[in-house]
């Protein structure tokens, strides 16, 4: 084919690479750029969703900060919820896969059973939960009285409800288990058939060859994870409302009342501008650290 | 023309017919009426359609069903996209807010000269002038369980005379016991082993106004202009209410209250007694199995109940005036005698049926209505609505999809888990709920 042939050909190409692409990028920017430029400027209104919106610049962001007695809660409830499923999922993830990842009998099996809580269906696995955590007649209460001990309010107590849904957060995280699965059996074997001839224990070719061949997996789970688990909403859509106090009204939970229960577009759209900021954040501390922590193979860096 | 063109024209045209079979070719207003239910009241609806469809020939009306939870979000959706049903239910708490903001058209003169006429109690109110009328009345009583009073040798509770608050407490503490058999006043009761609860106070946000009403409060003024939750009497009666489970030990504990009072209370088969709305006559004590009585509800200050019951509105648009026509039409006891009347899960909402014998005999002497007690049905279904029922608050005050259902719901939970006071949580809300209620 002669050069210009080639161009030809290529153009020709590229023009068809765009026409394939058209309907994701126009998918893209209708249902995802538009909305969310969309409700960043709504933030700017008063609008109840019937009546004319109302131009209030930035006053719902200073009503959020300065006039709502729940906003500070909300915030606290999120992070604290995050931190906890964040790094339970992590730390519970990797003791699974690192079980599973051995030579035990029935391995597929026991992969199986940790993946499945992830692929039930939410409702239905948020409304089993709730059954165990019932105070007059859940089964959590049910064992411990039989043990002789006093029931706990698992989900009645502003101090339990987050910790308690963060735990569901963990049992839930059978997608990090497959993730981490996978990367375990990237870390060459002959790293550690070295270090075991070089009369390293078990505990040091944990710590000084899979944890870093993992670093870049346990990045990737990190951010996934902090990021869906800042977004959460499900547990107190399906089982707390928000309650008791501020201890699971989320801010999604918040931006969700605020704007399609109490019709006040304007300040839900104020609060997802703070969410979306928020996860922005962390997203950016999270990769500006990252060249300190990951270890990539073919990497010179200490 | 090869087999595989042939398959693709065949299809395409395939795809064609349900848009032919629905056109609307049959020279009559389509009109949409939308609802929420489950399936049981879906076929009930589409019953009474379908008797309106075949009454006459000018219009048809089509259901469109929503889900509860999500259903006056998804009419505000259609509003906004000006695609709103030609009529449609109407949640209680909605209603002023549809009327304010332009939505809803005029039915105040629906019922003008007619002969049966609904009760003022269920007119929803904007500044003292009515806007719509509920479907139906619907007030809050007290249910027992006839074989748990038996048991205790317990007389049941009067259907003339309500209890007062005190005497409430004492019956439900003699009907409470622990797994060793001992009440709440005995010595060695164990309240973490409780098998039986003697009451149950429905605490659905909405329902606990009436306990401030009873305590001689109330949460809004009537012209809906002032918030007066913050009263003492209206902070006693939710303390009073809380303090069933956290101090009394005689009620089972709902800190995350849903819309699930006989299913905490009664219905689970371990409560005595449990406040709930009328429509219960009809959607669950049939199922249940338990044998049961009614009565009025405990007073504290005064022999008070409210009732509510959904609105079924006329959107303004093209059709308004055929929707208006079905409406008025839909929303005769008539037009949903057998399916909502006689089945117990609606009472009705003209006077006449509460005022004449002819009427009252019609609905609860009807042998297939559910509550078989005559006697009792008419002091507690009718004369209770008659001579105590009030209005809830949200046939006056605006915003109350804001108010009741979100600053307070969230906000009492902190009540019913026993770690604040109903008194520090309403002075600390009142200011939202003051700005809440103003009008945008």
């Amino acid at each position: 084919m002669s050069k210009r042939g080639m161009i030809r050909y290529n153009r020709q190409e590229t023009r068809a690479a765009w026409l394939l692409l058209l309907p994701s990028v126009i998918g893209l920017i209708c249902i995802t750029y538009l909305p969310m430029l969309a409700s960043f400027a709504l933030s700017l209104f008063s609008w109840n969703g019937l009546g004319e919106m109302k131009f209030i610049g930035l006053d719902n962001y200073i009503r959020l900060f300065t006039n709502d007695s729940k906003f500070y809660g909300s915030l606290l409830t999120t992070l604290e919820y995050a931190g906890i499923s964040v790094l339970g999922s992590i730390v519970y993830s990797m003791i699974i896969a690192l079980l599973l990842n051995r030579k035990v009998p029935a391995r597929g099996f026991f992969r199986a059973v940790f993946y499945l809580p992830y692929v039930l269906p939410a409702l239905a696995v948020y409304l089993g939960w709730k059954w165990l955590y019932d105070f007059n007649h859940g089964f959590f209460n049910y064992v411990i009285k039989l043990a002789g001990g006093t029931s706990v309010k698992f989900l009645d107590s502003s101090a339990l409800v987050t910790p308690s849904l963060s735990l569901i957060a963990v049992w839930l995280s059978g997608n990090l288990i497959v993730i981490f699965l996978a990367g375990l059996q990237n870390v060459p074997r002959t790293y550690h058939e070295a270090a075991e001839i070089d009369g390293a224990n078990s505990w040091q070719r944990f710590w000084k060859i899979t944890i870093p061949c993992m670093t870049p997996i346990i990045f990737y789970n990190l951010l996934m994870s902090l990021v869906s688990n800042l977004q959460v909403i499900t547990p107190a859509l399906s089982l707390t409302k928000g309650g008791p106090g501020t201890g699971s009204y989320f801010m999604c939970y918040m931006l969700y009342t605020q704007a399609f229960k109490s019709h006040k577009y304007g300040y839900g759209s104020a609060i997802s501008v703070i969410l979306f900021v928020l996860i922005a954040i962390f997203t950016g501390i999270l990769f500006s650290t990252s060249g300190s922590w990951i270890f990539y193979e073919g990497d010179d860096r200490e | 023309m090869n087999m595989k063109k042939l398959l693709a024209v065949v299809l395409c045209l395939a795809m064609l017919l349900p848009v032919i079979a629905l056109g609307e070719g049959d020279g009559r207003v389509h009109i949409t009426y939308s609802f929420w239910g489950n399936q049981t009241e879906a076929e009930s609806v589409q019953a009474a359609l379908d008797a309106y469809n075949a009454s006459q020939d000018k219009v048809f009306v089509e259901p469109m069903q929503i889900p509860n939870e999500q259903y006056t979000e998804t009419l505000v959706n259609y509003a906004i996209a000006n695609q709103l049903p030609d009529c449609g239910m109407v949640n209680e708490n909605a209603v002023l807010y549809f009327s304010r903001n332009g939505v809803m058209a005029d039915v105040s003169d629906m019922f003008a000269g007619e002969e049966l006429q609904p009760m003022d109690c269920i007119t929803f109110k904007d500044a003292g002038v009515p806007v719509g009328y509920s479907s139906s009345n619907e007030i809050l009583i007290l249910y027992y369980n006839k074989d748990m009073f038996d048991a205790a040798n317990e007389p049941y509770p009067s259907a003339d005379t309500p209890y007062t608050w005190d005497e409430f407490v004492a019956v439900a503490r003699r009907l409470t016991f622990d797994e060793n058999g001992k009440h709440p006043d005995e010595e060695g009761f164990d309240p973490g082993k409780i098998v039986q609860y003697g009451a149950f106070v429905n605490n659905w946000t909405w329902q606990m106004e009436v306990w401030a009403l009873s305590n001689g409060g109330a949460w809004f003024s009537e012209d809906g202009n002032e918030v007066l939750i913050n009263s003492p009497e209206a902070i006693e009666s939710i303390q009073k209410v809380a303090d069933l489970a956290l101090v009394e030990h005689v009620a089972p504990l709902n800190v995350i209250p849903e819309d699930n009072g006989i299913g905490v209370g009664i219905g689970s088969g371990t409560v005595a007694m449990t406040t709930d709305g009328t429509w219960r006559l009809g959607t669950d004590f049939p199922n249940l199995g338990i044998n049961y009585g009614i009565a009025p509800l405990p007073a504290m200050k005064e022999e008070v109940t409210i009732c509510t019951s959904g609105l079924t509105g006329v959107f303004k648009g093209a059709h308004q005036q055929e929707a208006y026509d079905f409406v008025k039409w839909y929303t005769r006891e008539e037009s949903n005698w057998e399916a909502l009347v006689l089945t117990g899960i609606w009472m009705p909402k003209s006077e006449y049926y509460y005022k004449t014998e002819e009427g009252i005999n019609a609905w609860l002497g009807n042998e297939a209505y559910p509550f078989k007690d005559l006697e009792t049905g008419k002091k507690v279904l009718v004369d209770y609505t008659m001579n105590n029922a009030k209005s809830a608050c949200w046939y006056f005050t605006p915003n109350t999809q804001i108010t009741t259902n979100e600053i307070l719901f969230t906000a009492l939970q902190s009540v019913w888990s026993g770690e604040r006071t109903a008194e520090d949580v309403i002075n600390e809300i009142y200011p939202e709920l003051v700005e809440a209620i103003v009008v945008d």
